[in-house]
């Protein structure tokens, strides 16, 4: 497809089926199928160890899956005739040699696929690494690191982007500028399948969510609906007649923490309800307060049962 | 947006490339020798064994040519002039396999322990191609740098015998072959060496292993009193590499194991065996 502006590579689609993956006696992944879009950004989330890493590497062939395939485009990534030009990958901001200088390491990787000096050229100025293209990358931040990563993921110009981690040791303007980069290669059409750990990061950039918890999908869907869904509605209720409130909403599927007296934390109730319910039984209610759960708390939920490495409170 | 403290562009794809980006092998040799004459340590690596292979050829030629076994040089026969001439100019061979080998190893071991293979791997994802890359790239470098430091021995082997009235050729019988021969056995040690480290794919590990096989093997067989031991000998690594140039020419009944030839195939063997090991691997394991 060539229009005005240059050929534009418009995305293919990665379609993982039932991949699974162990290490030794570990299971890294377990049968996971998905899909991730052209023209959209997919976040895939999860905490550290639940396999995204892992499967970010089956997709580029680097690990090979126990069972199950995955393709870009329809085929695997290692039949591509020009893989760079299909997928620009950012797996680990380390995957470079110490002893070379950025722009050798470019040079090296765009001589394979016969990509000139000029595109190399273009990704360094615009991942912003003109001054230090001729350092050694062993001495480079790990911010400047990421960027090395993302200059070398679009050396190809590749119609589809994995970006595993690409903010992690950035500046905040780093992060502002690879939330606007993937956003606008999304724009263009390419796939851009973004993994992190950070809700908040992914509530900024992506359309749609896919979710892994101990190697499983734990959601797949835009990112709207899994906010929506791990949003639980609660209500703040305070009364002098707490106890009398509560018997009065005690039902099924509703859920009544009493953090303090006087104080009532009400789950599956709106405030309407329990305002109209307070005022025909004449009880005073002095706070009624609709409270939102912040999309770190959504996540929380959603992957409470599948944290790998859990932290203890301190106590 | 913001620019003022970052210097990255403001968001967009950059210009579009051609769709004529192709994936090719002579791509990966030009990678692999952008990446070869990129680092320090190959570069040091190259200087160093050159600077050894002169630096023995002249300690050597003055060493025979003032007639260390108490014979007068001048009156040697010819062929055993030209004999001692090129002993001395390739004499720095040995000490510099082991210095080709560390490259070797280096080569692909560097790109394991800095995770470098994964953006190697991901630019060739089937693999095989991206090790034979480094191997052509790896034994063309070596044999050239090999002959042009042979060539250079010789010059200098050779003034420093004509200051003792022993006047050699460069184009005597056997002369070019035992140069060029050295030069092949050190190209073919860093083929070698680059197998192994393809295996092992640790820098201390492989390299270990590599002057085990070419160091450590020709000692341990030497103390064996044992006549297998003996036999074995001259089928080692290092040993079928020297008798592969030093027995050019050399009159078979001198020879108690294989001639230069068979020696040859002989190191032909020990590559093979550490290619075809490191393909297999490559191939089969996660990067």
């Amino acid at each position: 497809m060539r229009g005005p502006g240059g050929f534009r590579n418009v995305g293919g689609m990665i379609t993982a089926t039932a991949l699974t993956k162990r290490y030794g006696a570990k299971t890294a992944v377990h049968d996971l199928s998905f899909e991730v879009r052209p023209g959209q950004v997919t976040g895939f989330l999860g905490p550290n160890g639940a396999g995204k890493s892992t499967t970010m590497r089956m997709i580029v062939g680097l690990d090979r899956p126990d069972t199950g395939s995955v393709t870009v485009g329809g085929k695997p990534y290692a039949e591509h005739r020009a893989p760079l030009h299909e997928v620009g990958a950012l797996l680990d901001a380390k995957a470079v040699h110490t002893g070379r200088t950025a722009e050798n390491h470019l040079l090296a990787m765009a001589a394979t696929h016969g990509i000139g000096k000029r595109r190399v050229h273009e990704v360094i100025e615009l991942t912003g690494l003109e001054s230090v293209a001729r350092k050694r990358v062993g001495g480079f931040s790990l911010g400047m690191g990421q960027r090395l990563g993302i200059a070398a993921a679009m050396l190809g110009d590749p119609s589809v982007l994995i970006l595993d981690e690409p903010v992690n040791g950035l500046d905040p303007e780093g992060v502002l500028w690879v939330r606007q980069l993937v956003r606008h290669l999304a724009g263009e059409g390419r796939t851009v399948f973004l993994s992190s750990h950070l809700m908040s990061e992914m509530a900024q950039t992506a359309d749609h969510l896919i979710v892994l918890g101990r190697g499983e999908i734990i959601a797949d869907a835009p990112v709207d609906e899994i906010i929506a869904a791990g949003t639980r509605h609660r209500v703040r209720v305070r009364s002098p007649h707490a106890s009398q409130l509560a018997e009065l909403l005690a039902a099924p599927e509703v859920v009544i923490i009493r953090s303090e007296a006087g104080l009532l934390e009400v789950t599956g109730l709106e405030a309407a309800g329990i305002g109209d319910l307070a005022a025909a039984n004449g009880l005073a209610i002095h706070e009624l307060t609709p409270q939102h759960a912040s999309l770190e708390e959504a996540y929380l939920a959603l992957t409470a049962d599948a944290v790998e490495y859990r932290t203890e409170a301190l106590r | 947006m913001t620019t003022a403290t970052t210097d990255a562009r403001p968001v967009q794809g950059g210009p579009r490339l051609a769709h004529t980006a192709r994936l090719s092998f002579g791509g990966i040799l030009r990678s692999e020798w952008i990446k070869l004459r990129s680092l320090r340590s190959t570069v040091w690596s190259y200087l160093i064994v050159v600077a050894i292979s002169l630096g023995m050829a002249v300690l050597m030629s003055f060493s025979l040519a003032n007639g260390m076994s108490g014979m007068d040089v001048s009156a040697a026969p010819p062929a055993e002039q030209t004999g001692m001439v090129l002993q001395s100019a390739v004499f720095g061979t040995y000490f510099g396999q082991l210095v080709i080998a560390v490259l070797g190893v280096l080569i692909i071991s560097g790109e394991y322990t800095t995770g470098m293979i994964r953006s190697t791997l991901s630019a060739v994802p089937k693999r095989l191609p991206a090790l034979a890359g480094k191997a052509v790239v790896l034994f063309v470098a070596t044999l050239v740098v090999a002959i042009v430091t042979n060539l250079a021995a010789f010059g200098i082997a050779a003034a420093i015998f004509a200051g003792n009235g022993v006047h050699v050729s460069l184009f005597a019988e056997n002369a070019l072959l035992t140069l060029g021969g050295a030069a092949l056995y050190l190209a073919l040690v860093a083929v070698f060496a680059l197998g192994i480290g393809t295996i092992i794919r640790s820098s201390a590990g492989g390299i270990a292993a590599v002057l085990g096989i070419l160091l450590l093997l020709p000692t341990v067989f030497g103390l064996i009193p044992a006549e297998w031991a003996a036999d074995v000998m001259p089928y080692l690594l290092s040993s079928a590499g020297m008798t592969m140039f030093m027995t050019i020419g050399a009159d078979p009944a001198t020879l108690a194991g294989p001639n230069a030839w068979q020696s040859l195939l002989v190191v032909l063997g020990w590559l093979a065996v550490s290619i075809a090991g490191a393909a297999v691997l490559l191939k089969r394991r996660d990067a």
